[in-house]
């Protein structure tokens, strides 16, 4: 259990310390939103309208960027097979990465709430939703993320096959919580926007669970 | 050893000649059976593109399934045929899958007036279509065998349990369709007898072809692999 947290700890000092892999990704975000921000036109409604996708969207592009960290430096830095020979069962090692990704996920979605706030003028006067919202979907994007970044970790061309498999996977996920986030800008009550969040809630359990499952199996060889 | 055991499986048997050439008469059968049956009280003629398509998706789904058992089968036993196999169901069900969406829409545009409609099961299919283009992708970047193998088992256990969460999230998004002509939940038929049973016929027709063309694929498979391993 602990190794989890220490495996999630190191990426985390590591990945801040390093810094260009958040910053690019956050400034990559910035440039998007303002790029997209001129697309949907500078009308406040217009804009108001678009943010939720906006939102979402970004994150998902910033979530293929980021996901190829979990697996980069242990590749490049050879230590993937010092990991793979601790002894005991490898789920761990998925869920310290899968902590690590939630982390670094969580903290791009902050930063890109806060902007999003500010360009697109989304309301976020009740921000404990808006906070759920981010944790559910961000822990299901990055359950599948993490674990396709692990199966390909060693593979050449796998900044062009991450994508591919992973968008079509979090299709539910980005519907769902464009959905909630939608519903709450325009004030509709949270009890009738519910649903989407048991679907987010459903999806993380069920992948979790059965990444968890099936990675030990992808990571040998 | 090796070698003679995939030998075995290498060899085109009489089953899936048996089988094939069935299929090939049934799905004849079935399209003569279609074309004389009555047209339908509201869309005439234009119904009877319903005879393709509904064996067609069906079949998609079919090979979803199919390619789960397999992959988690693979991953439990260990076994190349059945991640051989897995691949088969999947490759076969990716063109029933296109011929099922490319019907749907030419159905699509003279009853709903357009050919794409955001609906559930057609989006649904779309996606899982993604999904396995995906697969066949990482099939051919990875060059080892076994590795191979492992990723595209993970790639269709995680694509196949995506089909019922997609359905769903799509379903509450938006709604425009054709009733399903047999509700599977509560077992209801909602069409005439003289469509049923082309219908039927053709389904049973498509489904041989399926069976036959994934042993086909398979033995194919086996044979490459036997050719790399000498």
């Amino acid at each position: 259990m602990q190794r989890i947290f220490w495996l999630a700890w190191r990426d985390l000092i590591l990945e801040f310390r390093g810094r260009t892999g958040i910053l690019s990704a956050v400034f990559f975000l910035a440039v998007m939103l303002f790029i997209l921000a001129m697309a949907f036109g500078p009308n406040p409604q217009d804009l108001q309208k678009a943010a939720p996708g906006v939102l979402w969207v970004a994150l998902a592009f910033a979530g293929s960027l980021l996901a190829g960290r979990a697996f980069g430096l242990e590749v490049e830095d050879g230590t993937l097979d010092d990991l793979l020979l601790t002894p005991g069962s490898r789920e761990w090692i998925y869920f310290g990465k899968l902590l690590f990704q939630f982390a670094l996920l969580l903290v791009v979605g902050l930063a890109l709430l806060f902007l999003t706030a500010g360009l697109f003028y989304l309301p976020v006067q009740n921000a404990g939703w808006y906070l759920l919202v981010l944790l559910l979907g961000s822990l299901g994007y990055a359950a599948i993320s993490t674990f396709y970044a692990g199966m390909l970790a060693r593979l050449r061309g796998r900044e062009v096959l991450l994508p591919l498999l992973l968008f079509p996977l979090v299709i539910p996920v980005v519907l769902a919580a464009v959905r909630f986030t939608q519903g709450l800008a325009e004030g509709v009550p949270v009890a009738e926007l519910s649903d989407w969040l048991r679907l987010l809630l459903v999806f993380d359990i069920i992948y979790v669970t059965v990444c968890a499952m099936v990675f030990p199996y992808m990571l040998e060889g | 050893m090796q070698l003679a055991s995939s030998n075995q499986t290498s060899r085109l048997d009489g089953l899936t000649l048996g089988i094939l050439s069935l299929g090939v008469v049934g799905a004849g059968v079935g399209f003569f059976m279609a074309m004389t049956a009555p047209p339908d009280q509201s869309q005439g003629f234009v119904a009877r593109i319903f005879h393709l398509h509904v064996p067609m998706a069906w079949m998609a789904y079919l090979a979803s399934f199919a390619a789960l058992g397999y992959s988690v089968a693979y991953l439990v036993r260990r076994k190349p045929h059945h991640d051989r196999v897995a691949a088969a169901t999947v490759e076969v069900g990716l063109i029933f899958m296109a011929l099922a969406l490319l019907t749907g829409m030419l159905w699509a545009r003279p009853t709903w007036g357009v050919y794409w409609d955001w609906e559930p099961r057609l989006t649904t299919t779309a996606i899982l279509f993604a999904i396995y283009v995906g697969y066949v992708v990482v099939r051919g970047a990875i060059e080892d065998p076994e590795l191979r193998a492992k990723a595209a088992a993970g790639v269709a256990i995680l694509g196949s349990i995506n089909v019922p969460i997609s359905y769903m999230s799509v379903r509450w998004w938006r709604s425009l369709h054709q009733t399903q002509s047999i509700d599977l939940t509560t077992g209801k038929i909602n069409v005439d007898a003289a469509i049923l049973i082309p219908m039927l016929v053709n389904l049973a027709a498509f489904t041989l072809l399926f069976i036959g063309l994934v042993r086909l694929r398979s033995i194919i498979a086996a044979r490459e692999a036997a050719r790399e391993e000498v």
